[in-house]
């Protein structure tokens, strides 16, 4: 069944609303947000309150649902 | 009582100094992070630390590398990092290695570091570390954000937070020629972000050299310096990641 689900966006602020299919998985959220927002050079992670979703797991995995809000956060990378 | 080095560390309960300073360390990266976590590591009284770094020292990583000096540059960052920890804690024993942590074969270690600068080393250290089944902890630092991560043995790695745009991100680094240096942008960095992070990265390796496995930060630690929170977030193992093949459904 489908649903809608608020992403936001924490590092440049706003927020999308996304229509997914059960099967979707959690990082093609994170493609299609990160394509939204012309992020697409950076490395994100989707959170859900107090978990980070797993980037293999279809919505239904993650019991994602109609209603939900997520984080996408950015996944720092340097250390120089 | 004050000609002991270590007696205020002594007098934190579950501290266990003998363990620490007997704990083998490999410290994976030799720059900001390396610095302030080696910093930190031998004031805390770890003695035995191995450095591992391909790279030299570069006038820019004096704003953020408070054991390189002027007059550094151009010498190994590994071999002026263990001089000058020595200098700091002189009982330590810390030995540089000039290469690449992707060409190193002995993983004879209580405890691995990752003070990286880029996702495909942090892949490779993260799998190395859970196929020996030793403890990892990794920072990462972004301009005023950045992230520490403890990976303990059949827990969740690095690997199970990665997704598609990791892999994006990690083959961009990658150079066109299709050689096999791995290009490093200049990213935004400050020390006091490197700081908090390499302190986290620290205290959570005197719990795991102390035994107090029970203790660490469960899951990923996310530090955002611009608003001061910083905020654990659990993760689960990925059944389809390739370092858990124990777990896969």
């Amino acid at each position: 069944m489908t649903m809608k689900i608020t992403v936001v966006n924490t590092a440049a602020g706003g927020s999308i609303r996304m229509e997914l299919e059960p099967y979707e998985k959690v990082s093609d959220i994170i493609d299609a947000a990160a394509d939204y927002w012309g992020e697409g050079a950076g490395a994100f992670v989707l959170r859900k309150g107090p978990k980070l979703l797993v980037g293999s797991r279809t919505v239904e995995e993650v019991n994602l649902s109609d209603g939900d809000t997520v984080e996408m956060i950015p996944d720092p990378e340097g250390g120089r | 009582m004050d000609s002991d080095r270590f007696d205020r560390m002594r007098r934190i309960g579950w501290l266990d100094m003998d363990r620490i300073s007997r704990s083998r360390c490999l410290v994976a990266g030799a720059g900001a992070l390396g610095n302030e976590t080696v910093k930190c590591m031998v004031l805390a009284g770890f003695r035995m630390i191995d450095v591992v770094d391909m790279d030299r020292v570069a006038g820019s990583n004096l704003s953020r590398c408070v054991l390189f000096r002027d007059g550094d540059e151009g010498c190994r960052k590994s071999e002026v990092l263990a001089r000058r920890a020595k200098d700091l804690y002189p009982d330590a024993e810390v030995r540089p290695i000039n290469s690449k942590v992707q060409d190193l074969t002995e993983w004879d270690y209580d405890l691995v570091l990752g003070c990286l600068d880029n996702f495909s080393a942090r892949m490779h250290v993260n799998s190395h570390a859970v196929y020996h089944g030793l403890p990892y902890v990794d920072g990462a630092t972004d301009g005023m954000t950045g992230k520490v991560q403890v990976v303990l043995p059949r827990g969740p790695c690095l690997q199970c937070a990665s997704n598609g745009s990791h892999a994006r991100t990690a083959d961009l680094r990658f150079s066109c020629t299709g050689d096999s240096h791995v290009f490093v942008p200049r990213m935004a960095a400050e020390i006091t972000t490197t700081s908090v992070i390499a302190a986290v990265q620290v205290r959570e390796a005197e719990k795991i050299a102390s035994g107090r496995t029970d203790l660490c930060a469960g899951g990923i630690t996310y530090y955002n310096g611009e608003d001061g929170t910083m905020d654990t977030v659990g993760l689960d193992i990925d059944p389809d990641c390739p370092n858990h093949p124990g777990d896969r459904q």
